[in-house]
C-alpha cells in the first residue's frame, strides 16, 4: 500500500510535539530533575526552556535556507556525504536508544502499577504492535490522531493538576531556589536533552505545510511543553514535598493513584487510558522518525517498510533488562547527559557551517527575487 | 521447471478476458440488424426476440392505416406501458387519420417521438415500456413514449424518522425521486445522467450532481467506475454501494443511504455527489465521512441548542454502545479497585450465586440482545410485540432467577443495547455493534491496556480511511475550511462555507453578511 504523502498543518504539528514531548511529565524525568534542583525542579524546567530556545533558534534557522530538507538531508548537505552520515548515524544510534529505553519505561509503568501480574513481553508487544501500526500509516495519520485526542488528552490531565493542586500544599514549593542557584543550572544542562526532541522533529520539516508554520509550531509548541512540564513538576512538589518526590520513580501515576475525586477513592483507571493514548501517539512518532533518519541513511525511499524491523529490534532491546525500573532509570539519566551537550552543540556547528558556506546568502537572494 | 510454471503462469494471466458485450443467451446477432423496409420481416424479427406469443404481456398489434395507404404495426409491453394512452393517444390518431401528407411525428400526440435504425435500440426502449410503430416499406421504427410502471405511491421516511422536517421519502421509482430533488433545488445546473451499469439487466444508475459546484473530477471518477462494471444485474443501489466501494472489509460505511430528499438534496447543494435509481427508495451520497453518518437532518430543523443536544446525546450514545460492556468487564475482572466499596460489594453479592466470568456473562446476554433484536426485525408484525415481552422481560428475569445472569449485566447490556438505537444510520449502527464485541474481547483479555490499544490502533485506523479520496475525519482532522459541522453545529446564518474536502469550484453558501 501506497502511503499518502500529504503534509501536515500547524496544528497537528503543534498537537504532536505537544504529545511526544509533554508526555514526558508522565514518566521519569521528572524524578530526574528534582534529583538534583529538588523542589526548585519547575524552575529548572522553564531554565531548560530558555536554554533550549538557542539551539532551536539556530535550527530553525538552517532550515530556512533549506526549506525543502530534512534533518538528514541538511546534515548530509553541511557535513558532506561521509562525517554527515557519520552523524546521522550517531543521531539514530541515540533515537533508537533512546526509545528504547523510553518504550523500557512506559512497559515498566504498565507493568507496575497498573498490570502487575501481565508478563512484561505481553504488555511490550501490544504497545509495539500498536505504535508500530500507527507509524505505518504515515506522519499525516498520526498527526491527525494527535490534533482528534490532544483535547481529550490535555483537558484530563488538567483536571488531575487542579485536584492535586486542590490537596497539596502551596508551602512545599519553598524555598523557592531549591539547594541553590547553582544546583538548578547544572540540573538544566544535564538534562536539557529532554527537549532534544526538537532536533529529531527537524526530520519532518519539510512535511509541514509551510516553513513559517514549521517555525510558529516549534515556537509555540516549546512554551506549551516548557509550560505543561513544569506545572507538572509543582504539582508534584505540592502534593509530595520534594523528599517523597523525588523518590518515586514516576510521580505522575503516584499522583493520580493519590488524588480522590468526589465519590470515587481509586481514579487512576479514569485517566490511564488518556495517558496511554498519548504514549502510542508518542513511540508510533518516534519510530516513524526512526525509520526516516533510518531511509535516509540507507537511501531508501520508502521507509515505511523500515518500521517493522526497527519494532522487532526496539522489542528485543528493550525486553533484555532484568530490572528495568533501575536500570532504564540509570540508562535514561546516562542518555540525558549524553545527549544535551549533543543538542547544545550541533545545531549552532549547523548554523556556523551552514553560514561559512553561505546558504543564507541564497536565501537572500531567493527571498529578495 | 520453474521457467516452465512461470511461462505458463504468465500465459494463463495474459489471456484475454471474456469480451464485454458478449451475453451468453441474447440474439445479440439479431440485435445488431438493421430494420428492413418489409414489415413482416422486421415483425418476425421482433417475434423471435420477444418470443411472441410465449410471453403473454408482449402485445403486437397489427392494422391498416388509411391515410398512409399502408400496413403498420404496434409493439409493446402491456405491463409497462401506459395502454389508455396507447389507445387514445397513438391508435385512435393514427386510425383516424385522413392525410398522406402527415407524418406519424405529426399524428401522435405522444410527448416524445423518435425513430431507430436497428432492432437493439427499439428492444432497449420497448423495454422501458415505449411502444414501437413499424409501417410496411420504412427501414426505420418509431419509438413512442408511454412508459407506466408500477410502483407505490410516495409514502413518509421509515428509517429516517423525524419530527420536525419534510415527511417525504424517496420510492422505487426513480423518475418519482428526480421530481422530488426537482422540487428542492429549481436549477437547470442540477444534473441527472445515466449511465447503464449491466449487461443483461440494463439498470441505469442516475448521477445526480449540480454542474459548476461539484468538482468535476470527482464526478468523472465515479462515472469512469460505474461506466467499467461488467456485470449482468445490479437491482439497486444498496448492491451497486458494493461495487464502488473502495474497501469492501473495512467495518466503517464510505458512502452514505438515505431515503430522504431533503437531505439528499442538502448534500447536493453542498457540493456532494448523489446516486438514483430504480427500484431503490433510497439515495446514495458519496464521498461520506464520518460526520455524515453521525449527523441527522433534525440537528439543523430544530432550534441550535436542540439539536445539538440531540447530537451530544448521540454522541454519548456512541461511546456508551460501544465501551460499556467492555468497561465492565475490564473494571470488574482487572480494576476492582476503581469501584466504590459499596458498589463493589453489591456488584460481588449479585454475582456471587453466577458461575461464570464476567466476560462470558456479558457474551451471553449481548448475544441474546441481537438474536431478540434481529428476531424482532424478522417476525411478522402480529406476533412482534410479543417477541419484545418474551425476550425482554421474561427471559431477563428468568436468567438472573436461574442464576445465569447477574441482574448489574442485565442494566450495562440493556443500556448499551438502548443506546445503539440512538445512532440512526443503519450502516454505523452495524459498525458500532460490531466493535462493541471486539472491545469486550479486547477487555477480556487484558482489561483497560486492551482496551486503549484497540482504541489507538482504531483511530489510526480511521483517519488513514478515505471515501472516494476523502479523509473520514474532514474537516476535524485533517483540517480543511468548512462550515465546522462536525460534533457540533453552529448557526445556520454562519454555516456560509461549503466543506473545503469535495474542493468545490465555489466555495462560500452565504454571503458574510447573510
Amino acid at each position: 500500500m501506497k502511503q499518502n504523502k500529504g503534509k501536515i498543518g500547524i496544528k497537528e504539528y503543534i498537537a504532536i510535539i505537544a504529545l511526544t514531548v509533554g508526555t514526558k511529565l508522565s514518566d521519569d524525568t521528572p524524578s530526574i530533575i528534582f534529583e538534583n534542583a529538588r523542589n526548585a525542579g519547575w524552575i529548572a524546567v522553564l531554565l531548560m526552556g530558555a536554554m533550549a530556545i538557542i539551539p532551536i533558534i539556530l535550527l530553525i534557522k538552517v532550515f530556512s535556507a533549506h526549506p525543502d530538507k530534512n534533518l538528514h538531508e541538511v546534515i548530509i548537505h553541511l557535513f558532506g556525504r561521509f562525517f554527515g552520515n557519520i552523524l546521522s548515524i550517531a543521531l539514530l544510534l541515540a533515537g533508537v536508544a533512546s526509545v528504547t529505553v523510553d518504550t523500557g519505561t512506559y512497559v515498566d509503568i504498565i507493568g507496575t502499577m497498573y498490570f502487575t501480574k501481565t508478563p512484561t513481553s505481553i504488555i511490550y508487544m501490544v504497545l509495539m504492535l500498536v505504535c508500530a501500526y500507527g507509524a505505518k500509516r504515515g506522519i499525516e495519520q498520526i498527526a491527525s490522531v494527535a490534533w482528534v485526542l490532544i483535547p481529550y488528552l490535555k483537558i484530563t490531565l488538567f483536571i488531575a493538576f487542579l485536584v492535586s493542586f486542590n490537596s497539596g500544599h502551596f508551602d512545599f514549593i519553598f524555598p523557592i531556589w531549591g539547594e541553590g542557584k547553582m544546583e538548578i543550572v547544572k540540573s538544566s544542562i544535564k538534562n536539557v536533552s529532554i527537549f532534544s526532541d526538537f532536533l529529531f522533529i527537524g526530520l519532518i520539516a519539510p512535511l509541514v505545510v509551510s516553513f513559517k508554520d514549521f517555525k510558529k509550531g516549534t515556537i509555540i509548541g516549546l512554551f506549551i511543553v516548557v509550560f505543561e512540564i513544569s506545572l507538572a513538576l509543582i504539582s508534584y512538589v505540592m502534593l509530595f514535598d520534594y523528599t517523597t518526590a523525588e523518590l518515586l520513580n514516576y510521580p505522575f501515576h503516584e499522583t493520580i493513584r493519590y488524588i480522590e475525586i468526589g465519590f470515587l477513592p481509586n481514579v487512576e483507571t479514569l485517566f490511564f487510558p488518556f495517558w496511554l493514548v498519548a504514549t502510542f501517539i508518542r513511540f508510533s512518532f518516534y519510530l516513524y522518525l526512526s525509520a526516516i533518519l533510518l531511509g535516509g541513511i540507507l537511501k531508501i525511499e520508502e521507509f515505511e517498510y523500515l518500521i517493522p524491523l526497527i519494532t522487532i529490534i526496539i522489542l528485543l532491546l528493550g525486553l533484555a533488562p532484568d530490572s528495568p525500573s533501575i536500570y532504564l532509570y540509570i540508562m535514561r539519566q546516562k542518555l540525558l547527559m549524553l545527549l544535551s551537550p549533543a543538542f547544545l552543540c550541533l545545531p549552532p556547528l549547523m548554523w556556523l557551517i551552514a553560514k561559512i558556506r553561505g546558504d543564507f546568502k541564497n536565501e537572500a537572494v531567493q527571498e529578495s527575487s | 521447471m520453474l521457467k516452465e510454471m512461470l511461462r505458463l503462469f504468465k500465459k494463463q494471466q495474459n489471456q484475454e478476458p471474456p469480451a464485454k458485450d458478449k451475453v451468453v443467451g441474447e440474439r445479440t446477432d439479431l440485435k445488431e440488424q438493421q430494420f428492413s423496409s418489409n414489415l413482416q420481416e422486421n415483425l418476425s424479427v421482433i417475434r423471435t426476440l420477444y418470443s411472441i406469443p410465449d410471453n403473454k404481456d408482449v402485445k403486437l398489434r397489427e392494422m391498416y392505416l388509411e391515410g398512409f395507404n399502408k400496413n403498420a404495426a404496434l409493439v409493446f409491453i402491456s405491463t409497462i406501458t401506459d395502454v389508455k394512452s396507447i389507445e387514445e393517444n397513438i391508435l385512435k390518431p393514427l386510425v383516424e387519420n385522413t392525410s398522406a401528407n402527415k407524418k406519424v411525428k405529426d399524428i401522435v400526440s405522444i410527448q416524445m417521438v423518435h425513430e431507430v435504425g436497428i432492432f437493439k435500440d427499439a428492444v432497449k426502449d420497448m423495454n422501458k415500456g415505449n411502444a414501437l410503430l413499424l409501417l410496411d416499406g420504412e427501414a426505420k421504427a418509431y419509438i413512442l413514449d408511454c412508459p407506466d410502471f408500477q410502483s407505490r405511491a410516495i409514502e413518509k421516511p421509515e428509517t429516517e424518522v423525524l419530527i420536525k422536517g419534510p415527511k417525504e421519502a424517496f420510492n422505487e421509482k426513480v423518475v418519482a425521486n428526480i421530481s422530488l430533488l426537482r422540487k428542492k433545488i429549481k436549477n437547470e445546473n442540477l444534473i441527472f445522467e445515466s449511465i447503464e451499469v449491466s449487461q443483461r439487466s440494463h439498470n441505469d444508475v442516475f448521477i445526480v450532481y449540480i454542474r459548476g459546484l461539484a468538482n468535476e473530477k470527482l464526478v468523472d471518477n465515479i462515472k469512469e467506475r460505474l461506466g467499467s462494471l461488467e456485470v449482468n444485474a445490479i437491482q439497486n443501489l444498496s448492491l451497486l454501494e458494493e461495487y464502488i466501494e473502495e474497501r469492501n472489509y473495512s467495518l466503517f460505511p464510505s458512502v452514505l443511504t438515505t431515503e430522504r430528499p431533503d437531505r439528499a438534496a442538502s448534500f447536493l447543494e453542498d457540493g456532494y455527489i448523489a446516486l438514483l435509481m430504480d427500484n431503490s427508495p433510497d439515495s446514495l451520497i458519496l464521498p461520506a465521512t464520518f460526520w455524515a453518518f453521525f449527523h441527522s437532518p433534525e440537528d439543523h430543523y430544530l432550534k441550535i441548542h436542540y439539536g445539538n443536544f440531540t447530537r451530544a446525546l448521540r454522541m454519548v450514545a456512541l461511546f456508551i454502545t460501544i465501551f460499556t460492556s467492555a468497561i465492565y468487564i475490564a473494571i470488574t475482572t482487572f480494576h476492582a479497585e476503581m469501584i466504590p466499596p459499596d458498589l463493589l460489594l453489591a456488584i460481588a453479592s449479585s454475582r456471587e450465586r453466577v458461575p461464570f466470568p464476567a466476560v462470558i456473562e456479558i457474551l451471553i446476554m449481548e448475544t441474546a440482545f441481537e438474536l431478540i433484536r434481529e428476531a424482532g426485525l424478522r417476525v411478522p408484525s402480529p406476533i412482534g410485540p410479543t417477541i419484545g415481552i418474551v425476550g425482554a422481560l421474561i427471559l431477563g428475569q428468568a436468567a438472573v432467577e436461574a442464576n445465569i445472569i447477574s441482574p448489574i449485566v442485565i442494566i450495562v447490556v440493556a443500556l448499551g443495547g438502548l443506546s445503539s438505537f440512538a445512532v440512526s444510520d443503519l450502516s454505523l449502527n452495524f459498525a458500532v455493534r460490531l466493535i462493541r464485541f471486539a472491545f469486550i474481547l479486547c477487555a477480556a483479555m487484558i482489561g483497560i491496556y486492551g482496551m486503549t490499544a484497540f482504541f489507538a490502533a482504531g483511530i489510526f485506523y480511521l483517519v488513514s480511511l478515505k471515501s472516494f479520496g476523502v479523509p473520514y475525519l474532514a474537516p476535524l482532522s485533517p483540517n480543511y475550511k468548512s462550515s465546522k459541522d462536525t460534533i457540533f453545529r453552529r448557526l445556520v446564518k454562519n454555516e456560509k462555507l461549503r466543506p473545503g474536502f469535495l474542493k468545490t469550484s465555489d466555495s462560500q453558501k452565504k454571503s458574510d453578511g447573510a
